[in-house]
């Protein structure tokens, strides 16, 4: 038995009449490593951003550690330093340095001090490959090199899940593949991460659970094995076969 | 072109004899203009903060309550300053508040009126300006701020107001210069700025033009010098356009990386740093 990190009950949310998403079950758990696959507009993206409170869910619970933090009187920043996020659009602060980004979250929210902080961020910004960059500010620096300090940033904050929205959407396809692979490695160290993704061989080789959504709802999850060699629901077959061509 | 010559004897005459009113006047418009412009400054950026604080549908009503209360009294605050004459501004509360108060409160010394006045002044346009500057940062600063966990005051010290300020920095300028001209109004209520001086000259030497014409010529330095300076700060914290490898192994990759010339294209008023900077590529 594995301990439950996440457990998200009956989730929907409304924009306006629009319902995006329509009661969602889900849970994530230390280690897991999660996929989540589906077309455009399927509630992918607002189902994450929701899981990090960054949209507010009409209905359902949240529960991290069995407390749900959509209740009245939780703190969402004190819940947000636990659950790390890597955003589409890297969202890099323009005005620090790519070592200030890794180190200010450490120093404002963990309280760390500055050697501690400056510590810590240097050894995840070594493991992916961006230490030379120190003193390069976001602008300067590539789409694939800000997503790599992205995640470095992220994971400064040890949090016990990592948010992934889109992680290589944004980026020229020559540089999709340095992102994957320190996500990759990621996997490989035990990290919890949960990943909206269309790279579907990040989806079939790193993960270990893919959850396929169609229309505001969780339409399949399984083992990658199950979900890509042996989908039972005919609109996963439908959405995968695009991919394979 | 005898009349220039008149002129300039007229002028050598007046800066002669009045030169230290002048000159003192200039000192008083230019404290005058700073301390309102940093004081405004400030109230500009209170009430932007306040302004932009999210209101979420599941807070507690009494912070709704607040936050809607907060916004309302700085509506106001804005319309009723930004859209009265500074001049009469002064009058109200130099001469207003001891009328309604029987001389029980009122202001002994014209500077702190002077400066009182000035900087509400200014904090009602920079409320408007600092709120722009909020808006215009990219929401997924915010976003990236609050996914690692900072509360919205961290957020906007550390990631958002340092970006607004550089956004708004032009009209900061624009501020300081307005401030530096409009004090002038403030004779009225005997304020001894650089206008004062001017006044109190021509009401000697009968002077009028050529004492009109030391003021211009004065007022014009001032700004022109001001807005060079501001020119200068700007270009300071855009930081430097270059960066230094820090570079143990010599191995280590340097692809994607690349000179940035700058957030300007080459056909702004920047172009002829840009173009400094392509020939220096060469």
């Amino acid at each position: 038995m594995q301990d439950l990190i996440l457990q998200i009950n009956h989730l929907s949310k409304s924009f306006g009449s629009h319902e995006v998403l329509k009661d969602i079950d889900f849970t994530v758990s230390h280690g897991d490593v999660i996929s989540i696959i589906g077309a455009s507009g399927s509630g992918k993206s607002t189902l994450l951003r929701c899981v990090n409170l960054l949209e507010t869910p009409t209905s359902g619970e949240i529960l991290y550690h069995g407390k749900n933090v959509l209740q009245r009187g939780t703190n969402p920043a004190e819940y947000r330093a636990h659950v790390g996020m890597v955003f589409q659009s890297f969202n890099l602060f323009n005005n620090m340095t790519v070592l200030e980004n890794c180190m200010v979250g450490q120093i404002k929210v963990l309280k760390r001090d500055k050697t501690e902080a400056r510590e810590h961020a240097m050894h995840y910004l070594e493991k992916v490959g961006m230490t030379p960059y120190i003193n390069a500010r976001p602008r300067q620096i590539s789409g694939g090199q800000k997503q790599r300090v992205a995640i470095a940033r992220a994971m400064a904050m040890d949090p016990e899940v990592l948010l992934f929205d889109e992680p290589t959407s944004a980026l020229d396809p020559e540089m999709v593949g340095e992102v994957l692979t320190v996500m990759k490695d990621l996997a490989e160290s035990g990290m919890t991460m949960l990943v909206v993704t269309h790279e579907m061989a990040f989806a079939r080789d790193v993960s270990r659970r893919v959850v396929y959504m169609n229309g505001g709802v969780i339409c399949e999850q399984g083992s990658p094995e199950e979900i890509f060699g042996n989908p039972r629901k005919q609109e996963t077959i439908d959405f995968l076969s695009r991919f394979r061509g | 072109m005898n009349k220039f010559a008149q002129l300039a004897a007229d002028i050598t005459k007046l800066w002669t004899k009045y030169h230290t009113a002048y000159l003192s006047g200039i000192e008083n418009t230019l404290i005058l203009a700073l301390v309102g412009t940093v004081i405004g400054c400030l109230i500009g950026f209170i009430c932007g903060i306040l302004n932009t604080i999210p209101r979420r549908p599941n807070d507690h009503p009494l912070k709704k309550a607040i936050l809607a209360l907060v916004r309302v009294i700085i509506r106001i605050y804005v319309e009723v300053f930004r859209g009265t004459p500074m001049v009469l501004q002064a009058v109200f509360l130099f001469y207003g508040l001891p009328y309604f108060t029987d001389n029980a409160v009122k202001f002994t010394s014209v500077w702190a009126a002077a400066i009182v006045v000035v900087s509400i002044n200014t904090g009602a346009y920079m409320a408007e300006s600092v709120r722009g500057g909020i808006i215009s940062v990219d929401p997924g600063q915010t976003e990236g701020a609050m996914a690692i966990g900072m509360t919205h005051v961290q957020t906007m010290t550390s990631v958002i107001l340092p970006q607004a300020l550089r956004n708004i920095m032009p009209q900061i300028g624009n501020n300081f210069i307005i401030n530096v001209k409009d004090t002038s109004v403030m004779f009225i209520i005997g304020f001894p700025d650089f206008f004062a001086a001017h006044r109190a000259t021509v009401g000697a030497s009968y002077l009028y033009f050529p004492s009109a014409t030391v003021e211009m010529v004065g007022y014009l330095t001032m700004t022109l010098i001001a807005s060079f300076l501001l020119r200068w700060v700007e270009k300071k914290m855009d930081g430097s356009g270059n960066y230094e490898l820090v570079q143990e192994d010599q191995l280590t990759m340097t692809a994607g990386t690349y000179r940035h010339p700058d957030k300007g294209t080459p056909f702004d008023e920047r172009s002829k740093e840009y173009e400094n900077r392509e020939k220096e590529a060469e």
